[in-house]
């Protein structure tokens, strides 16, 4: 019992971070329904930019914002130099933004080496704390799950309730129809792409702190984000939340059952949604 | 470069009607190619047959999206599955050159009919990513699996025979035998896209729902095709392990994949024969970059983004974009001209149209 507790917090505590990297995806895909391939590109760097910043400074938070920030800029920089023009061809979109990330992974690993490095987190949320029938439990841990229910709820919040959440959704139904009632859907696209490539960096800074940043890391957080929309439904936050916890849980069960195919089978539970739901659990049919 | 199937063209201008002369000198040099070089050694492995099977992967990968509309990210998966069942019956098993090959197509073929299964219900931007996550799952299971894939040590060696009356193992004789394969591949690819299969499959890549109402099958003629991709890019997979000879995962990397999608980009995605020049672009690349720059991926990087930018449809694409470019001028110097009110013909597949855009609403 003890164990299947713990191996499910640790579930929990990873889908947190799929899910900060996944929301900015599915945010970015439901608005502008292109996927952007720069995404696993956006994390890594962003845990870069986070590490250099906070090892500088002693700074966690300086380090997050800082690298949400510098990446959050550069996503904007990228959709209007090489994505505006081709907002309505999602095949281009998708090719350009994986010419980026190339680009991106080969100027990492010149930057920032081979070797793996952790962003500092600061000594007073290193340790551990008691739960009832865990036993210790890293703090640090339960933080990111809990900043990933915060800015999880933020978001929905900001788009079910907010007057910018509104003009999203509208641009999400019908962007012609948005523009059309006076509203600016250039300038709605850049801000989203900018929120969106600095949640990835935010993303980065969090599992930066958890796991080791390495070349090859920005692939693998691409893929996962990928698989996490698809489970969850292309464009739907919720969605991207009930795919993170999916996809984090069976990870974590995985790697206890049977280690070598820990990641076969998350990918199998994308396959199993595809079969039943190919628009993922909380997608719309139309998106298809 | 070439004249379209889907077009039905009565009077066919003159380029087109000798495009066939376009194709002999291709061929012609391709032929050549070993005895003009200066270090044949270095050039037939390195630029040669290695271009030639990034040419063949990346053929299959564009007969899907030119004639199915279908970006897939697979392939270079397919043609890894092909290489390691080549690798598993000669190195584990022990069987002959032969039963290996054919090992090794069947099981490429059969991977992508699994793929087809999974992936055949979505489109566009859904079918791109699910074939690369699939992809990547299979180079998992292929870094791990140690009982079947040796993890990432590889099988090796996988031997080219010497079948008596060609001697695989002389760098020549193969570059020939490679350079036979390519050009079969090419012209299976142009046959089934002509023969009713493939006409069907270009009715369903403009219009599905119309299609279905005649009462075509869809979803079985986009498994077909995307079969039969498989077995295309199966083939490359031999050529690749016979080239290498041996198997390991970094044949089935996410940067392989990304390799073969930059050939067929760059090579022109709406082109069959357009991806061994792509393939070129990327093996000189490969090889002569890291003389000024250590950088060679941002250089290719680069490149691909250029090309897609301002040359969608490739580099095969460029010759009708410069015609274009020239039409508009000579329509806009003929407005000048009274009298010559001199129609524009009606442009062909323009290159906006080679990536097959995903129309999702």
């Amino acid at each position: 019992m003890d164990q299947f507790l713990l191996v499910a917090l640790n579930g929990l505590t990873l889908a947190a971070v799929y899910f900060l990297v996944a929301s900015g995806l599915t945010l970015i895909f439901g608005l502008m329904r292109v996927i952007t391939m720069a995404h696993g590109t956006s994390y890594l760097l962003g845990g870069y930019i986070g590490y250099v910043i906070a090892k500088g400074t002693g700074n966690w938070l300086l380090g997050a914002l800082g690298a949400a920030v510098v990446v959050g800029l550069l996503g904007l920089l990228i959709h209007q130099v090489l994505i505006r023009r081709f907002q309505d061809d999602d095949m281009r979109v998708a090719l350009i933004t994986l010419g980026v990330s190339l680009i991106g992974t080969d100027v990492m690993l010149a930057t920032f080496g081979g070797t793996a490095t952790q962003v500092p987190i600061p000594k007073s949320v290193q340790v551990g704390v008691d739960l009832p029938l865990v036993g210790q439990y890293p703090l640090i841990r339960l933080l990111i799950l809990a900043v990933a229910v915060v800015v999880g709820v933020a978001l929905t919040l900001f788009i079910n309730r907010t007057r910018f959440g509104s003009i999203v959704r509208a641009g999400v139904d019908d962007s012609q129809m948005t523009a059309a009632t006076g509203v600016n859907v250039r300038i709605v696209f850049g801000l989203i792409f900018l929120l969106g490539s600095a949640l990835a960096a935010f993303a980065g800074v969090v599992g930066g702190s958890l796991f080791p940043l390495l070349p090859g890391q920005d692939g693998t957080f691409l893929l996962f984000s990928l698989v996490v929309v698809i489970v969850g439904g292309m464009g739907s936050v919720p969605g991207a939340a009930i795919g993170a916890v999916l996809v984090g849980l069976v990870s974590q069960f995985a790697l206890v059952l049977a280690p070598t195919y820990a990641l076969v089978l998350t990918f199998a539970l994308m396959v199993i949604v595809l079969a039943i739901r190919p628009q993922g659990i909380l997608g719309k049919v139309s998106a298809l | 470069m070439t004249q379209q199937v889907d077009r039905v063209s009565t009077s066919k201008p003159l380029w087109a009607r000798y495009s066939w002369i376009g194709w002999v000198i291709v061929v012609g040099i391709a032929v050549a190619f070993p005895f003009v070089v200066d270090r044949p050694r270095f050039w037939l492995p390195n630029i040669g047959v290695r271009s030639l099977w990034l040419g063949i992967i990346a053929m299959s990968l564009v007969f899907l999206n030119r004639y199915v509309g279908l970006l897939s990210l697979a392939q270079a998966t397919i043609a890894g599955i092909s290489a390691y069942g080549v690798g598993y019956a000669m190195v584990t098993m022990g069987l002959g050159f032969f039963v290996a090959v054919a090992t090794g197509i069947v099981a490429g073929t059969v991977a992508g009919f699994l793929v087809a299964l999974i992936a055949a219900r979505t489109k566009a931007i859904y079918f791109l990513m699910i074939t690369l996550a699939l992809g990547q799952v299979f180079y998992s299971y292929a870094s791990q699996a140690i009982e079947v894939t040796n993890a990432r040590r590889g099988l090796a060696p996988i031997k080219k025979p010497d079948l008596g009356f060609v001697n695989l193992n002389d760098i020549t004789t193969f570059y020939f035998f490679v350079l036979a394969l390519a050009v079969l591949c090419y012209l299976l690819c142009r046959y089934v896209a002509a023969t009713s299969f493939g006409l069907a499959l270009q009715g369903i890549r403009d219009s599905p729902e119309r299609m279905a109402a005649l009462g075509y099958r869809v979803n079985r003629y986009r498994i077909g095709a995307i079969t039969f991709a498989a077995f295309i890019a199966s083939i490359g997979g031999v050529v690749l392990v016979l080239d290498r000879a041996q198997v390991d995962p970094d044949v089935v990397s996410l940067g392989s994949t990304l390799d073969i999608l930059v050939v067929a980009v760059i090579g022109g995605i709406g082109s069959l024969g357009g991806v061994f020049l792509g393939a070129l672009v990327l093996t000189f690349l490969d090889n002569f970059a890291q003389d000024f720059t250590d950088r060679y991926q941002s250089l290719t990087g680069v490149v691909f983004i250029i090309v897609l930018l301002f040359a969608p449809a490739g580099i095969a694409g460029i010759g009708k974009q410069v015609k274009r470019v020239i039409d508009r001028r000579r329509k806009e110097l003929s407005f000048f001209s009274v009298g010559d009110p001199q129609q524009e013909p009606p442009a062909a597949q323009s290159a906006e149209e080679a990536i097959t855009k995903g129309k999702q609403q």
